[in-house]
C-alpha cells in the first residue's frame, strides 16, 4: 500500500536493492482488483437490475407482472405485449406518439442550439451596458422552480390560442429560456483564448463572421453535450405536454405511457412495460452515439485556454 | 333548437331583466350558448380519463352521436386518472377548462363551490329516469353540477375457486362482522396461511363510513363538519384488534411489497372489500376465471348502510360557449341505451333506466348488475357530495390505519392522529 501511496518517496539502499515494484506490488494490485471489480459488478448489477426487470417483464403475461410473483423469468414467454403495444391507443398509432415524441425532441435540440450559442456569444465576448445584470437575471431563473410559472404560463398560451400545440413546448427552446445551456455554453466560451476572436477582428472579420467561423467549430464539443442533454430532458417531459396537448393525436410517448396504467380500470402493466422498453430504445442509441461526445464535452470544458 | 334558441333570445332582450342576463354567466347574447348547423357545426371539446378500452368505446359513442346530431362535432381528449386532475387544476387557473368533462365525485364541490362548474339545472337534460336518491349526490347548495353517468356499489369480492380448494363454503350473503371475521380466519388458518383472509377492511374508509350508516351515524354534517367521535372510531377499528398478524389479515409490510397490485388481484387474499366496478381490474390482475360479489357485513340484517354512488359524472364547465351543445352531449352520454350497450358497466352500471334496460348485460357485467339489483332493497340515500379536502382525508384515514397494522400506532393514537388532521382540514377549508 505505501509502495502504491507514495512511489516517490525514497528507500534505503538495502530495500532499493531488490526492490521491484512490477513484481512486489502484483500481489497487491491482483487483490486490489478483483475487489474493485466485485465492487463494481455488485453495483452495477443493482444499478442495472430495474432494467432488466423491466426488460424481462416484458415478455411477461400481464397477470404474472409485479403483485406476488417475484421470478424475473417467465416460462409464458410472449412477444404480445409488443404486439398491443404496437397497436397504439384510442385510434392513435404508435408510431405517432414516437413521431410526436421525435418532433419535440429534435425540435429542442435545433432550438436550443441556435438560442443559447447565440445568447452564450453576447454574454462572453460582447460588452453591452448591464451585461452583468443581464447574466445574473438568467442565471436566477435557473432557481425559479417550474411549478411556481406553470399557471401565469398557461394563462398566456391559453390567450395566445397557443394550447393544443407545440409552440408553447418549443418556443422557450427557441428563446433561449434554457439558462443551464446557455450558461454552460458562457462558460466554455470564456476559457477559449480571446487572442483568436482579436485575430480574426483584424482581419476585418464582425460579430457575426467571427460567432459563425471561429467559435461554433471551436464549441463543438459544448454543442454535443447541450444536444444530448436536451434530447433526453425533452424525451422524458411529461409535465409540459400533459397541461398543453389535449388532443391524443398529439401526445408523445411519455402521456401515451401512462395511458396503459387506469387504476380506476384494469391496467395493462405489460403492455406499458413493452412500450417503455421501446421508448428507451431511441434515448439509449442516441446516447451510445452521443457519449464518447459528453465525456470529451464535460472534460474540455474544466480546462483553461 | 333554433326555435327554442330565438324565443329565449326574444324573452331575454325584450324583457330585459338584469335577473335573466345575470343567469346567463356573462351576460351574454343567449342562454343556449351559440349554436352550430349541419353546414356549419359548433366543436365542443369531451375529455375524460380511462385506459385504451375506454378510449375506444368513447370514440364509438361519439361517433354515434355527431352522426345523430350533425350540427355538433366532438373533439375528444384523454388522459391517466393521476395526469387529469394535474392538467384540470390548470385549465381552471387559466380559464380553459373543456366544454364537456368526465368527473370524479370527491372533485365535485371543490370545482362547483368556485364556479368552475355549469349549473346543469340551467340547461335541457333528461334526469326522469334516474333514481331520485341518486341526483342529490351530483348537486351542491341545490345547483345540479354534475349528471351521474352510472353507479356502484359496496361489495365483498371473493374468489369462488379459493374457497373451493380450502373447502370453505361461499358466502350466503348475509353476515355479521363476527361471521364475517371468522370466515376470514377461516381462509388464513385452513390454508396455512398461504392466503390471507382479506386486507384489514377497517382500513377502507368507505367501509368505515358504511359502519357508521349501519349505525345511524352520518360520516359528515350537512355544514361539512365531523358527524362521528373518536370513540366511534375507535370501535371501529377495534373489530379487527384480534385479527392484525394473523392469517386472516396480509401484514402491512406484504401490501406494500405488493404494489401497485393489489393482493387480492395478486391471487394472496380470498375477499377484498371495495366498488363493484373494480371487477374487471381484478378479473386482468388476478387471472382468475370468475369472481363474485357478496353483501358488506352488518351486524343489524335490515341496515346494510349500502348506497348507490355515482362512480362517475358528466358536467360542463361554466365557461363554455355551447351550453347547449354541451347539455345535449351530456344528455345523450347518460341516457341513450346505444352508448350503454358500447360502455356496458366499464362506466359503472348505468345510471339512467332507460340506458340501463336498453343495455344487456354478460358474463362479469351481468354479475355487476346483478348485484346492485340483490341489494336494492337495502339502498339508502347516497351521501352528499364529499367535504373539500376529502381526498385527504381518506388518504389520511388509510395511512394511520397502515400504521396502526404496522404497530406504530395504538387505536388510540390512530384516533387521535386522524382526528387532529381532519379537524385542521376542516377549519382550513371552512
Amino acid at each position: 500500500m505505501t509502495t502504491m501511496a507514495t512511489p516517490t518517496q525514497s528507500l534505503p539502499d538495502a530495500q532499493l536493492a531488490h526492490y521491484n515494484p512490477k513484481s512486489e506490488s502484483a500481489g497487491t494490485k491482483r487483490v486490489k482488483s478483483a475487489i474493485f471489480h466485485a465492487v463494481a459488478l455488485a453495483l452495477t448489477a443493482v444499478v442495472l437490475y430495474p432494467g432488466l426487470w423491466m426488460i424481462a417483464s416484458s415478455f411477461k403475461p400481464n397477470s404474472e407482472i409485479g403483485g406476488s410473483n417475484t421470478s424475473l423469468w417467465s416460462n409464458n414467454f410472449s412477444f404480445d405485449n409488443f404486439v398491443t403495444a404496437m397497436d397504439g391507443i384510442g385510434g392513435v398509432s404508435t408510431l405517432q406518439f414516437f413521431t410526436n415524441s421525435l418532433i419535440l425532441a429534435i425540435g429542442a435540440v435545433v432550438g436550443t442550439i441556435l438560442s443559447a450559442s447565440v445568447s452564450a456569444y453576447a454574454f462572453a465576448r460582447i460588452k453591452f451596458p448591464g451585461r452583468s445584470i443581464f447574466f445574473g437575471m438568467m442565471i436566477a431563473t435557473l432557481l425559479l422552480p417550474f411549478h411556481v410559472v406553470i399557471i401565469p404560463q398557461y394563462i398566456v398560451f391559453q390567450q395566445l390560442g397557443l394550447v393544443d400545440t407545440y409552440v408553447p413546448l418549443l418556443i422557450g427552446k427557441f428563446l433561449a429560456a434554457d439558462a443551464f445551456f446557455v450558461f454552460l455554453m458562457v462558460q466554455f466560451m470564456r476559457n477559449l483564448p480571446a487572442e483568436l476572436d482579436e485575430a480574426a477582428r483584424i482581419d476585418g472579420a464582425g460579430h457575426v463572421r467571427i460567432f459563425t467561423s471561429i467559435m461554433l467549430p471551436l464549441m463543438k464539443p459544448a454543442l454535443i453535450s447541450t444536444s444530448i442533454f436536451s434530447f433526453i430532458w425533452s424525451w422524458n417531459d411529461f409535465l409540459g405536454p400533459l397541461l398543453y396537448l389535449n388532443t391524443p393525436d398529439k401526445y408523445p410517448l411519455p402521456l401515451a405511457l401512462r395511458l396503459f396504467v387506469d387504476q380506476t380500470q384494469s391496467s395493462d402493466y405489460g403492455a406499458m412495460i413493452a412500450m417503455s422498453v421501446l421508448a428507451l430504445l431511441p434515448v439509449l442509441i442516441f446516447f451510445l452515439v452521443f457519449q464518447r461526445y459528453i465525456v470529451e464535452g464535460v472534460s474540455t470544458q474544466g480546462l483553461k485556454g | 333548437m333554433i326555435n327554442r334558441r330565438h324565443f329565449l333570445t326574444t324573452v331575454a332582450v325584450g324583457t330585459a331583466s338584469a335577473a335573466a342576463l345575470a343567469a346567463c354567466g356573462n351576460g351574454a347574447s343567449t342562454s343556449a350558448g351559440e349554436t352550430g348547423s349541419a353546414e356549419n357545426p359548433v366543436t365542443i371539446n369531451y375529455t375524460w380519463w380511462g385506459n385504451d378500452d375506454r378510449a375506444e368505446r368513447t370514440r364509438k359513442a361519439i361517433a354515434l352521436f355527431e352522426g345523430k346530431n350533425p350540427d355538433i362535432k366532438v373533439n375528444g381528449n384523454f388522459t391517466d386518472f393521476a395526469g387529469y386532475w394535474q392538467k384540470r387544476a390548470t385549465e381552471a387557473a387559466g380559464g380553459g377548462l373543456p366544454d364537456v368533462m368526465q368527473w370524479d365525485l370527491s372533485y365535485l364541490r371543490d370545482y362547483g363551490q368556485r364556479n368552475q362548474l355549469l349549473d346543469l339545472g340551467t340547461v335541457d337534460i333528461n334526469t326522469d329516469a334516474f333514481d331520485k336518491s341518486l341526483l342529490p349526490s351530483g348537486q351542491i347548495k341545490g345547483k345540479t353540477y354534475g349528471i351521474p353517468t352510472s353507479t356502484n356499489a359496496f361489495a365483498v369480492y371473493y374468489d369462488p375457486a379459493k374457497l373451493a380448494s380450502l373447502g370453505i363454503a361461499e358466502p350466503d350473503g348475509t353476515w355479521t362482522y363476527k361471521e364475517f371475521n371468522e370466515f376470514l380466519t377461516e381462509v388464513g388458518t385452513k390454508s396455512n396461511g398461504e392466503i390471507f383472509g382479506s386486507t384489514d377492511y377497517t382500513g377502507v374508509w368507505w367501509m368505515f363510513n358504511i359502519w357508521l350508516r349501519q349505525n345511524n351515524i352520518e360520516a359528515f354534517t350537512e355544514d361539512g363538519k365531523l358527524g362521528f367521535t373518536k370513540d366511534d372510531m375507535k370501535k371501529w377499528w377495534n373489530q379487527t384488534a384480534a385479527l392484525r398478524g394473523t392469517p386472516a389479515i396480509i401484514s402491512e409490510e406484504r401490501v406494500t411489497q405488493l404494489a401497485p397490485k393489489s393482493p387480492f388481484g395478486s391471487n394472496v387474499t380470498a375477499t377484498e372489500v371495495t366498488w363493484d366496478n373494480f371487477m374487471a381490474g381484478y378479473l386482468a390482475d388476478s387471472g382468475a376465471k370468475e369472481l363474485k360479489l357478496a353483501p358488506v357485513p352488518s351486524d343489524d340484517p335490515d341496515n346494510l348502510g349500502l348506497f348507490l354512488k355515482p362512480s362517475m359524472l358528466m358536467v360542463a364547465s361554466a365557461k363554455t360557449k355551447y351550453k347547449d351543445a354541451a347539455a345535449r352531449f351530456i344528455d345523450f352520454m347518460v341516457n341513450d341505451p346505444e352508448v350503454g350497450q358500447i360502455f356496458k358497466t366499464s362506466r359503472g352500471v348505468p345510471a339512467s333506466k332507460t340506458q340501463r334496460d336498453g343495455t344487456t348485460f354478460e358474463g362479469t357485467d351481468k354479475l355487476v348488475v346483478d348485484y346492485e339489483k340483490s341489494i336494492e332493497q337495502y339502498l339508502k340515500d347516497a351521501p352528499e357530495p364529499p367535504i373539500v379536502g376529502f381526498g385527504t382525508l381518506e388518504a389520511s384515514f388509510k395511512r394511520v390505519s397502515s400504521d396502526l397494522n404496522y404497530g406504530k400506532l395504538t387505536i388510540d393514537g390512530a384516533a387521535d392522529a386522524w382526528f387532529k388532521e381532519a379537524e385542521d382540514l376542516i377549519k382550513q377549508n371552512a
